[in-house]
């Protein structure tokens, strides 16, 4: 039966977090992003809530909440900070890619070290640039022994400066180019890997987004993430993790109209509230409409992951919702930039760090343009490629 | 808990739409919009089987409801401890209907956009005599029977306060003067709820509805419109020349008129109806959406590496997902109603998206089919639903309208512009 009531535990958690991130994230905002990182105390805090080991399940020691409830502690989250929400611990997308490409010993095995609340973890997926000679990654891992051997340098890399470990897709088989890649769990401490710079970004400042080297880190076989279909699992990956950020992009649309509506019941010109204005109100009517979409799309596809339906299914959805959601959230912090007007272009008011965010959020994970091609894929029932499908550097390099 | 299944018993009433849609109206489709007019066997057999199928109040409503002449005790739709399903129901079931041909839902019998303040307004005498009128209309030789909804002017459509069609008391009748348009099944309704005022000057306050009967002195039907989509529903002028309507036809009885209120829930109809136009909607762009699909599956090798496929991938990509998402704004404005909550803004919010992104899918969809795409003919469809979906946006209140719907209801202090 089609229902929009999330359970009373569902609406619960989400009232904790959001009373956390009214308290302790959004009036830090700007504290966090000069910072360029979120305070130990909030991090702390949230440590102790468990929010990042939440939705995944107890088998490896999460609390089995499952996507839906994800989305909807992701949402208040993108509300309050959408730069803190990528930055806060717990295995993020590493969780995810584990569960996705790992047998379930790996699973165990490598999401273990997550009973510390306070341990992040990273993705270590794109590159510098695209490779112009052969298609498939730069980065190299060779059999060495009874492990494997990784060289290269990943970039874009969400969260490199604090994570405790890596997943890193290197190329193993050069001639079988996007075909031919493989994933490996690295730890920190490996003596091969290096940390490399932070990049300087647009936006999301409170995260760490870096590049990380690899100088023949060596790790052993079993480290090596190899499901049976390695290209499925990896748009599993990538559509789940485009989801939580789709849920991040409503909550921050959904703070950039509320931000918006609130300014132009205030602002007076020509002897009423701006928001009184034809123009202006239908703008704001057409903002809101775009956020409740967006909403229900994102709530739909993790139902769909929870419930278990088609694989094809849930990527579909998942799609959907995740370019929806992108273009949602740039239109909606660009029309809060400019229903401010010129205060809207000044640092005093936070629209303006909205638009950046939401920008630079699009680009976090597949983008819209990358995932409106696997839905069309999906539903015209062409195969999976994963030169096409995956946001590889070819195509269009994105964050993790 | 958050759902997006189907119960058994929606599933199974869509699959049988769906499957009669595919086999048995869609073949018929383009004949009907030629001929102006579905015939009247096919509406008698195809109600006789949605009824059976359905039986129950809660999904035959969508068919019109003619069965629920009064308030039932037992009517979950109306009891309002419990939640409904009936406007879900509704949804889906109307859905696919538009998704075959939309104009046959139009053109169903039964009190169709007349019932609603009928049922909510008019006295139980009234309930009993109009509502008494669809009994036994299926029965074999039995003529079928229309109500209609006539507010519209040629002078004044969304701004309902600014009618002009005049009613006076004169002893036992009262005498409306003035002309109605566009008004659905307004030609053949056995009776039409027509609006009118006693000073158009009290606005609101001044207003006044009536049952008017066909055959009334001085009723009468204008010109029927040639309409761009639509057209084997019927779209009729009506005209009321010193119409004399019998003083028990008004709305509600005097009493109802003494404040404001008994106009307004006359008025509320759109709340209930504004959904099932957007799950109609979004019906026709579905239809139109997986005709491009399969047809870019059937003609394109979407593997080789042509610039004009990746653009195509991302144009079925943007129709599909404004389409999912106009349904899931549809289905949240009726899951409110089913729980009985207010649900105004959001009803207005999915008809407006759906009509704009039913417009844009039928759009889209000729563009990618090419020149097959514009040529109307056996199973080519694509063009009937481009002309179809335009009044989508328009009638039960233009997107602008929802608009101003929505923005009183989001913008504080906001009562008019």
């Amino acid at each position: 039966m089609i229902s929009f009531e999330p359970s009373e535990d569902q609406q619960l958690m989400r009232g904790t977090v959001a009373d956390l991130a009214k308290a302790s994230i959004s009036p830090r905002s700007r504290e966090f992003e000069r910072a360029r990182a979120v305070a130990p105390e909030v991090r702390a805090a949230v440590a102790e809530l468990g929010l990042g080991m939440a939705m995944l399940p107890e088998a490896v020691g999460g609390s089995g909440l499952g996507l839906t409830t994800q989305v909807l502690l992701e949402e208040e989250l993108g509300k309050a900070d959408a730069g803190a929400a990528f930055a806060l611990p717990g295995p993020g997308p590493y969780g995810l890619a584990v569960l996705e490409l790992g047998s379930e010993a790996q699973q165990g095995e490598h999401l273990s070290r997550f009973s510390d609340a306070s341990a992040v973890g990273a993705v270590a997926w794109s590159e510098p640039r695209a490779l112009r000679d052969r298609a498939g990654f730069a980065t190299i891992a060779k059999k060495s022994g009874g492990g494997w051997e990784i060289t290269g340098k990943k970039s874009f890399v969400g969260n490199a400066g604090d994570a405790a470990c890596f997943v890193v897709f290197a190329q193993i088989d050069e001639a079988a180019g996007w075909n031919g890649i493989g994933a490996f769990v690295v730890a920190r401490d490996n003596p091969g890997l290096k940390m490399g710079a932070r990049h300087e970004t647009l936006g999301l400042d409170a995260a760490w987004f870096g590049e990380v080297e690899l100088n023949g880190a060596k790790v052993e076989d079993g480290a090596r993430l190899a499901p049976a279909d390695f290209t499925a699992a990896a748009l599993r990956f990538f559509a789940k993790h485009a989801l939580v950020v789709a849920a991040r992009a409503v909550g921050l649309a959904g703070f950039a109209y509320e931000l918006a509506r609130s300014y132009c019941e205030t602002r007076v010109a020509f002897g009423k509230p701006i928001g009184h204005f034809q123009a202006v109100a239908f703008n704001l009517a057409d903002r809101a409409m775009d956020v409740d979409a967006a909403r229900w799309l994102v709530w739909r596809a993790a139902w769909c992951w929870d419930a278990k339906r088609p694989e094809r299914e849930c990527l579909l959805a998942s799609a959907r919702a995740g370019a929806q959601a992108l273009e949602t959230a740039m239109r909606a912090a660009d029309d809060c930039v400019s229903l401010h007007g010129g205060a809207g272009f000044i640092r005093d008011v936070i629209a303006e760090k909205l638009m950046r965010d939401a920008k630079q959020l699009a680009l976090c994970g597949p983008s819209a343009e990358q995932l409106d091609q696997l839905a069309a894929a999906v539903e015209t029932g062409a195969p999976l490629d994963p030169a096409l499908l995956l946001p590889t550097p070819d195509l269009q390099a994105v964050f993790t | 808990m958050i759902e997006f299944e189907l119960s058994d018993r929606q599933r199974q009433l869509v699959d049988a739409l769906t499957q009669l849609g595919k086999g048995v109206i869609r073949p018929q489709s383009l004949a009907w919009d030629r001929a102006h007019g579905i015939p009247e066997d096919f509406l008698r057999n195809f109600m006789r089987m949605a009824l059976a199928f359905g039986g129950t109040q809660e999904s035959s409503r969508f068919l019109g409801g003619a069965d629920d002449e009064a308030p039932k005790e037992k009517d979950p739709a109306r009891d309002t401890s419990k939640p409904s399903h009936a406007n879900r129901t509704a949804a889906v079931a109307s859905e696919v209907i538009g998704w075959a041909d939309a104009a046959l839902l139009l053109g169903l019998p039964g009190p169709g956009l007349g019932g609603p303040p009928v049922r909510s307004s008019g006295t139980p005498e009234q309930r009993k005599r109009f509502f008494g009128v669809f009994k036994g209309q299926l029965e074999e030789g039995a003529p079928l029977k229309w109500g209609a909804y006539g507010l519209t002017e040629p002078g004044a459509g969304s701004d309902v306060a600014s009618i002009r069609t005049s009613c006076v008391k004169d002893g036992k009748h009262w005498i409306l003067n003035g002309r109605k348009c566009f008004i659905t099944n307004g030609g053949r309704a056995a009776w039409t709820v027509i609006f009118a005022t006693v000073d158009s000057k009290l606005g609101r306050a001044g207003q006044r509805a009536f049952v008017v009967e066909k055959g009334t002195p001085g009723f009468s039907v204008g010109k029927i419109e040639e309409k761009m989509g639509l057209r084997a529903s019927e779209t009729a002028e009506l005209v009321l020349e010193d119409c004399r309507v019998p003083a028990e036809n008004l709305l509600g009885g005097e009493e109802a008129y003494v404040s404001k209120e008994g106009f307004m829930t006359a008025m509320k109809t759109f709340d209930t109806t504004r959904p099932l136009v957007a799950a109609m909607a979004c019906g026709i762009g579905r239809a139109a959406y997986e005709t491009a699909r399969d047809f870019v599956k059937d003609n394109y090798l979407m593997t080789r590496p042509i610039p004009r496929y990746a653009a195509i991938a991302e144009r079925l990509a943007k129709v599909g997902r404004r389409l999912e998402a106009a349904r899931l704004l549809t289905w949240r404005s009726v899951w409110l109603a089913d729980q009985h909550q207010e649900n105004a803004k959001e009803a207005s919010m999915a008809k407006a998206y759906a009509g704009q992104a039913a417009i844009y899918a039928c759009t889209e969809a000729i563009e990618i089919c090419g020149a097959h795409g514009a040529l109307a003919g056996e199973g080519a469809l694509l063009e009937k639903w481009f002309r179809d979906i335009k009044v989508y946006d328009i009638f039960e209140g233009t997107g602008n309208i929802q608009r101003v719907v929505i923005a009183k209801r989001i913008v504080a202090g906001l009562k008019a512009f």
